[in-house]
């Protein structure tokens, strides 16, 4: 059989952002779906995104609600959500209720009920909000596999895309013989972790294309509900090409140092502790990226845009002119119960927008501590999601981490993620003369040969400069406490010493 | 648009719709009924029978606070309106003077009533979208429109 014989299954959109790419295009047309999940989990309010995204005077939409909530209250909450278009009704969807039905006679009532009204619309979309509601009370002779059975039969035949809404447990799930006749089933789940509420979707099955599989985060607005796939949309688009050119930090000493400067689309760890200046390089970085007209997107999580740009100012960094002009954008992502791919839409979108060609995430601490705490398990898996999405579409990554400072460890950084990053660049202080200073050592270049000197820098009003030339004559600097070769179990006098209190 | 006054001028308008479908002398007993039926039929399928029931009944009780007249009007199981009594004069029906009709008040309390619990769970749109569907052929104004307690 040829492709062109193949029979074409149109898809229909979801209604819901996000949701698309996560069930590989649109739900398949006339496709039979069970939407299942506990109380609250989102399931009428998708099902209304797809119906109000879909519904039309030529295609209508039926809407059948059964037990549960009442229809009265739901429409009245429904409405709320901005995709809610009372103009649809009745003319392109209709709401009924079978409740009476449901109450006074049994499944094969109801089933008749729908055939009935089924065949008078002709409907395109057909809702039955909730199903489950029905097998709760004593039933006649149909029982609900049986009813599910016919009724997916029918609706199928008359060209129907159908949702089945049903509250269902996660255990209830498995081995569910009712799961067995649907096309596709969606579960939503919401839970409480600490003191925060996590969304997340699951496209268990979908007959006829591939969906992302895996547990996809989602969010509740007044949009509705807004999904975040796993895959954050950049499936297939893999563009980023291996390359060697390289940015310029705006530091020329430290680019010697990466041989050049950071390979396009890597991802940079600049790891430190607090004071050490891992901001100012960072924004450095931004800046220097602006001036030679690549957009950049500083993600901030410990203080506010505007805060970020005047600490930039006091280092003679303009970064006012540049959001301006659309090269550059501050988010500031609020700190409270995010999911990776929330930032990660929000860093993707503004992307997008400007074109961005690197991307500052200060801090990853900040980051971690903005997300819900159930996300905070999968930090480290959810980080390699984004670095490797990220600079697959040829961004480059420039993140800072704050690590706790030790005189006996030289750790790069707190998360053990030192493995996703291409590049390291170590900043710690050093205690000489009596002075506790700076030291800067890049530990890690992939694919690069960078240098293995360790140098001492100072935060100026200029930013970072680098001082001198390599430190030569001593033992242990990176342990913190340095022994000067010429003079061991000495305090060093270190004012001969090239770039140690001689400034450049 | 859920004070009082607006929502007897909207009942009104709805009565003046059902007396220009029928005769030129109609009941305003039978044109209330019709007014609540086509509204009862509308809300059963839109919200199940129950629903409409419940607010029907929410609807009397506010309305006989209002007026004596419907002491013995009561909401049977099914949602009709029964007993709303024989004693409502004979209203012309002429729409260029809706809002004029002397008598009749008890029924168009009810009305009001239903009608702003409509306004109040529905909202404007909603409520419109369903008058306009029970009666396609009037015109209704929406500007004015907004929703809150009906009292």
């Amino acid at each position: 059989m040829s492709t062109q014989d193949k029979v074409k299954i149109n898809k229909l959109p979801t209604g819901v952002p996000g949701l698309d790419e996560i069930v590989g295009g649109g739900f398949p047309e006339f496709s039979f779906n069970i939407v299942a999940g506990a109380p609250g989990s989102g399931k009428t309010t998708l099902a209304h995104q797809f119906v109000f995204a879909n519904a039309t005077p030529e295609h209508p939409a039926l809407y059948f609600t059964v037990l549960g909530e009442s229809a009265i209250k739901m429409l009245r909450y429904q409405q709320q959500y901005t995709f809610f278009d009372p103009s649809k009704l009745p003319g392109s969807i209709r709401f009924i209720n079978l409740s009476q039905v449901v109450l006074e006679k049994d499944l094969g009532a109801v089933l008749e009920e729908i055939t009935k009204e089924v065949e008078k619309a002709s409907p395109a979309v057909v809702v039955v909000d909730s199903f489950r509601t029905m097998v709760r009370r004593p039933q006649g002779d149909m029982d609900l596999q049986s009813f599910i059975q016919r009724l997916a039969l029918f609706l199928a035949s008359w060209q129907a895309t159908t949702f089945l809404i049903g509250e269902y447990a996660e255990d209830e799930l498995r081995d569910n013989p009712i799961f067995t006749v649907a096309d596709g089933l969606i579960w939503l789940r919401q839970t409480a972790e600490r003191n925060s509420i996590v969304r997340k979707l699951q496209i268990i099955k979908l007959r006829g294309q591939a969906s992302v599989p895996g547990l996809h985060t989602f969010r509740i607005t007044d949009a509705g509900l807004q999904a975040f796939s796993r895959t954050f949309g950049l499936t297939g688009q893999r563009s980023h090409l291996p390359n060697e050119r390289r940015l310029s930090f705006g530091v020329s000493a430290l680019d010697e140092m990466l041989d050049g400067g950071i390979r396009e689309g890597d991802s940079v760890l600049i790891a430190g502790s607090s004071g050490t200046g891992k901001s100012v390089l960072a924004t450095q970085f931004i800046a220097e990226g602006i001036r030679q007209a690549q957009p950049g997107i500083v993600a901030v999580f410990e203080e506010r845009p505007q805060a970020y740009a005047e600490r930039a100012a006091s280092l003679g960094l303009d970064l006012d002119t540049p959001q301006k002009d659309g090269m550059l954008e501050i988010l500031y992502l609020r700190p409270l119960d995010l999911s990776v791919d929330e930032t990660m839409h929000s860093i993707l979108d503004a992307v997008k927008k400007i074109g961005a060609k690197r991307l500052v995430i200060d801090s990853l601490a900040g980051f971690e501590m903005a997300l819900s705490p159930g996300f905070r398990a999968d930090f480290r898996e959810s980080l390699y999601r984004m670095i490797f999405a990220l600079t697959g579409i040829g961004v480059t990554i420039l993140s800072t981490v704050e690590v706790d400072e030790s005189f006996t460890e030289f750790p790069f950084s707190t998360y053990s993620i030192s493995f996703l990053t291409d590049d390291i660049i170590r900043l710690r202080y050093v205690s000489i003369d009596g002075q506790l200073r700076k030291i800067m050592v890049v530990i890690k270049m992939r694919g690069g040969n960078h240098a293995k000197d360790i140098r001492e820098y100072e935060i100026t009003s200029r930013g970072v400069v680098i001082l001198g030339k390599r430190l030569t004559n001593y033992q242990g600097l990176i342990s913190g406490i340095p022994v000067h070769l010429d003079r061991p179990g000495e305090e060093e006098d270190c004012s001969q010493e090239p770039g140690i209190g001689s400034k450049t | 648009m859920t004070n009082s006054s607006e929502m007897r001028d909207l009942a009104r308008r709805l009565l003046t719709c059902e007396a220009d479908a029928g005769e030129t002398f109609a009941s305003t007993e039978g044109a209330i009924l019709r007014v609540y039926e086509k509204l009862r039929l509308s809300l059963d399928a839109l919200a199940g029978a129950a629903a409409f029931h419940s607010l029907a009944s929410r609807a009397l009780v506010l309305a006989r606070s209002e007026t004596p007249a419907l002491r013995k009007a009561q909401v049977a199981a099914n949602g009709s309106l029964q007993g709303l009594g024989d004693s409502e004069p004979y209203i012309v029906a002429d729409k260029d003077r809706a809002g004029e009709y002397p008598a009749g008040d008890g029924g168009i309390v009810l009305i009001a009533c239903l009608l702003g619990l409509l306004f109040t769970f529905l909202g404007a749109a909603l409520t419109f979208s369903l008058l306009r569907n029970a009666w396609p052929g009037a015109d209704f104004d929406e500007r004015n429109s907004g929703n809150g307690r009906n009292t």
